[in-house]
């Protein structure tokens, strides 16, 4: 049988069993899900390129298979899928509705495979909207804030959804045919203003999941409400989703040379990513934190796509690839958290490093990758953003990323010193380590960001075979991946990746030694109450941790900015339709009296002017 | 296995003098501003004497693995940024790593001591530490943006990221980029005043405030640690400018009366100021620096 229908009955029929199995053996539960991951993983990873799949129904022709792109992103949907799922069985251990949770979860993993090797946009638009109902049912899984939440999204969705399909509509109209293939080659032949509506209505639709803005409202509510295991795959996986279809949109359907659609998305983009961050320095919730955050990273990635150089998109890729490794982490990280302590509020939790060591290893690691500070993978990412926009005359929207990334630090280190540094908290004096089920992902994907940093080959293969499909030539000289270290950019400069990593892990473990060996003996652990604190003596109930309005003053300079939330705009906007509608709704009062006056007062309207202008 | 052994003793002596001449720094602006108000001031060696005895002090105590390891990131950062600025235009002896990295990667680098110094400060509970780091990393949202403009504007306006590259072709143009792209250069000098955190940007030690900030529960060999990679940055900042504005230098003895003047101008400009607020830090730099800056860019653009 066809690999790519294995994997689907695997994925659909997996979800549905274990739904059934929750209500019969709710003990198997947890085994059968991480099973039915790996055997979709093994099934996934053998499959073949060149594996098709064509059929008809009601008369359209389908397509299935993945193109190289989608299998760049077929990738990182299995392994972070697994490896989630894996941090489930543990993090969602003695919650209620495991059947229901893991049915979406699982229908969300086989919706995004259906996407990546949808080649027509019947299956694409099938699939994507599979893809935001399951995810919509586990956002609203919690059962709190419903209303608001899980409304917002599914408008949103809704909007998304509706564009997509005028743009499928239309494409269809002209072009007589669903297939990718058949549209990416005769696009051209129609007028430019249709192909500029099929663009940008496509955008909108891929845009909601990347939650660009304007349209991230949704994001920073359904991402801090999920439970942190989906909210993993959430930000890491489905949100990518839309990452893959602005590659499709920006390099299949407008041509290259349109460079006005590149622009404005990307600076769309740089302006979603300024502006996220800035949300995230504010926030207090690490929840809420990361999910500003991924808006922001997402930005990135579409600057990246959007310069539509070669460097640039594979900068683009390269981060989307990186975005899934460390921001899963560090959602799973907070779940970890969240778990452990029962909170995620910054203002609260103190202290945690000495009690939940390997949490803050990985979260120390991903935070270094999402800050791009050398040697880890995220500098790989920026170095090759950067040059790309440089070099490719964007003055302007580097200095946008560079506002975007120098701002990260802030909330970067607001994420580290809340939940782990700090004074400690005699409260969370007994909280334990997560469990191994929740450390080895996170630990794993930490792995990964390191490796990236020194030998980023093991993703820019995938990727470099991935641009081979929107249409880029090989530039990657012919080595194995290990040997891949030094990065150019198109003027001919260069860094030597495997150099940095040489040169600051020696001074490291150099200075690291002489710093422990010296005095080794007679030093000693003091608790961090035992400060010095200018005369005043610190009780063991007092907590000194400075945590309240962390970065006020920084908010204060930015505060112009932030005055006016784009939420605000929709609430208004909301506002004026409904006094529309209430003043529409005069004119329909029920009485039908008024309505016979309102026919009357029509045919004398048609009376006195129907000959004039009707010709009657 | 020669070559090996020759490239890390050209390393070490170029991280003494890069010590060398960033302690000598530090105890001539001691003795500038002493001078000024009208005291005798310390000796120029002072520092010196100051880090050998903290070197010499026995510490006893630490607040954890994170706070003993920050010393170390900062003094990581300090001597691999030092690797990869390049000191002399020619001869092979301070030649390091010049070639593996570029602006950007530096750009990055310079960031990475102050975050794990900022860790370090974290772990030590001390409240002040945090309020310290929080003013710190907020001014560096400051000072970065008309730094990065204008280091972008001289990349545009040479075709190159790469430093060495920039030195050659300041060498081909017989032009100082300082007079070349002169907007670039105004607005990376406001940016230096605040990279210093001397007055009046030294929100983040200000003494009458948050009792020295970040390193106040940090004695003995972690205080000498982070005044060697103090030092050591001061050396690699100016270094920098030097490369990337004043055409680099041929022999140490241009490289120190180029530094020396650089370094001169936030020692001199902070003498005479009081400390601003920590917002009034910030946005000082995304006014008049900053529009120099997007002047830079447009010149550059033209140039």
């Amino acid at each position: 049988m066809n690999s790519l229908i294995i994997i689907l009955i695997l994925v659909f029929g997996g979800a549905i069993i274990s739904f059934v199995l929750n209500k019969f053996l709710p003990i198997l539960l947890n085994s059968f899900v991480v099973l039915i991951m790996l055997a979709v993983s093994y099934f996934f990873f053998s499959i073949d390129a060149a594996v098709q799949l064509n059929f008809e129904i009601g008369g359209f022709h389908l397509q299935w298979g993945f193109t190289s792109a989608g299998y760049l992103f077929g990738i990182i949907v299995v392994v972070l899928g697994f490896l989630t799922l894996l941090y489930s069985t543990a993090y969602m251990n003695g919650k209620d509705n495991l059947g229901y949770f893991y049915m979406n979860f699982l229908f969300s993993i086989g919706a995004m495979l259906g996407i990546l090797m949808s080649r027509d946009l019947i299956s694409l638009f099938f699939f994507w909207e599979i893809m935001t109902w399951s995810s919509y049912l586990i956002v609203i899984y919690s059962g709190k804030d419903v209303d608001r939440r899980g409304l917002k999204y599914m408008i949103f969705s809704a909007i998304g959804a509706y564009s997509m399909l005028m743009a499928i509509v239309i494409v269809y109209s002209f072009i007589g045919s669903f297939l990718l293939e058949d549209i990416f080659t005769s696009i051209y032949a129609i007028g430019f203003g249709y192909q500029l509506a099929i663009a940008i209505l496509l955008m909108i639709g891929f845009g909601v999941k990347t939650a660009i803005m304007p349209v991230h409202v949704w994001a920073p509510e359904a991402y801090a409400g999920s439970p942190m295991s989906f909210t993993a795959l959430f930000s890491g996986a489905l949100s990518k989703m839309g990452v893959f279809g602005f590659a499709l949109v920006l390099f299949n359907l407008v041509s290259t040379q349109n460079w006005l659609i590149n622009e404005v998305v990307a600076w769309l983009a740089a302006i979603t990513a300024v502006l996220a961050t800035f949300y995230a320095v504010i926030q207090t919730d690490a929840k809420k934190l990361l999910a500003y955050s991924s808006i922001a990273q997402l930005g990135y990635i579409i600057i990246g796509l959007a310069s539509g150089t070669y460097l640039g998109v594979m900068a683009g890729l390269f981060l989307a690839v990186l975005h899934a490794v460390f921001k899963a982490t560090l959602f799973m990280a907070v779940g970890a958290v969240e778990r452990q302590v029962g909170t995620t509020d910054m203002t609260k939790v103190t202290g945690l490093i000495r009690r939940m060591p390997l949490t803050f290893i990985a979260t120390l690691i991903s935070i270094i990758t999402l800050a791009g500070i050398p040697p880890l993978g995220g500098f790989v990412g920026k170095w090759m953003l950067y040059e790309a926009l440089i070099t490719s005359d964007h003055y302007y929207l580097v200095i946008m990323v560079f506002l975007s990334s120098t701002a990260a630090f802030l909330y970067s280190y607001r994420i580290l010193f809340g939940m782990f540094l700090g004074q400690e908290e005699p409260e969370y004096a007994n909280v334990k380590e997560a469990p191994l089920a929740m450390l080895i992902p996170m630990l794993v994907l930490s792995a990964i960001s390191v490796f990236a940093g020194t030998f980023p080959g093991f993703i820019i293969e995938p990727i470099q075979k991935a641009m081979l499909v929107l249409g880029f030539e090989n530039r990657i000289p012919n080595i194995e991946w290990y040997q891949l270290s030094v990065l150019f950019n198109s003027w001919g400069d260069k860094v030597v990746l495997q150099n940095i990593m040489i040169s600051v892990m020696g001074v490291f473990l150099v200075g690291l030694a002489f710093i422990t060996i010296k005095g080794y003996k007679n030093q000693r652990y003091v608790s961090t109450k035992d400060i010095s604190s200018s005369g005043e003596v610190i009780q063991p109930e007092d907590n000194m941790t400075f945590q309240m309005d962390f970065y006020k003053p920084f908010e204060r300079a930015i505060w112009p900015l932030l005055k006016r939330k784009i939420d605000d705009y929709y609430t208004d906007f909301g506002k004026g339709l409904e006094a529309l509608f209430d003043f529409i709704r005069r004119f329909y009062s029920g009485n039908g009296q008024l309505y016979a006056i309102y026919v009357m007062a029509f045919l004398v309207l048609l009376l006195i002017a129907g000959t004039k202008y009707f010709g009657f | 296995m020669n070559t090996i052994l020759i490239e890390i003793l050209g390393a070490i002596a170029t991280i003494l003098l890069a010590f060398t001449v960033g302690m000598l720094y530090g105890g001539a602006r001691r003795k500038v501003i002493a001078r000024i108000q009208n005291r005798v001031g310390p000796p120029i060696y002072q520092n010196f004497i100051d880090v050998v005895k903290l070197y010499s002090k026995e510490t006893s105590i630490h607040h954890g693995w994170i706070q003993h390891m920050g010393p170390v990131f900062a003094i990581t950062a300090s001597i691999t940024s030092l690797m990869f600025v390049p000191i002399l235009t020619s001869g092979n002896w301070f030649s390091n790593l010049n070639f593996s990295g570029d602006l950007i990667f530096l750009i990055y680098m310079m960031v990475f001591g102050s975050l794990g110094m900022a860790l370090g400060a974290g772990q030590t509970g001390n409240p002040n530490s945090a309020i310290g780091v929080s003013r710190g990393l907020s001014q560096m949202v400051g000072y970065e943006i008309p730094f990065v403009m204008s280091m972008v504007a001289l990349m545009t306006q040479f075709h190159t990221t790469s430093i060495t590259g920039m030195i050659e072709l300041q060498a081909q143009s017989e032009s100082w980029m300082m007079f070349s792209n002169p907007f670039a250069f105004i607005a990376a000098i406001m940016a230096m005043l605040g990279m210093f955190h001397y007055a009046p940007f030294d929100i983040v030690h200000a003494p009458a405030e948050v009792a020295s900030g970040p390193v106040s529960e940090f004695g003995g060999k972690y205080l000498g640690m982070m005044m060697t990679s103090g030092s050591i940055f001061a050396f690699v900042k100016l270094t920098l400018f030097v490369d990337v504005f004043m055409g680099g230098a041929s022999n140490l003895i241009e490289l120190v009366i180029k530094t020396f003047a650089l370094y001169m101008i936030p020692v001199l400009y902070g003498v005479i100021n009081p400390r601003y607020r920590t917002e009034q830090a910030i946005t000082y730099f995304w006014k008049w620096p900053a529009f120099f800056g997007l002047i830079g860019l447009v010149w550059a653009a033209f140039y």
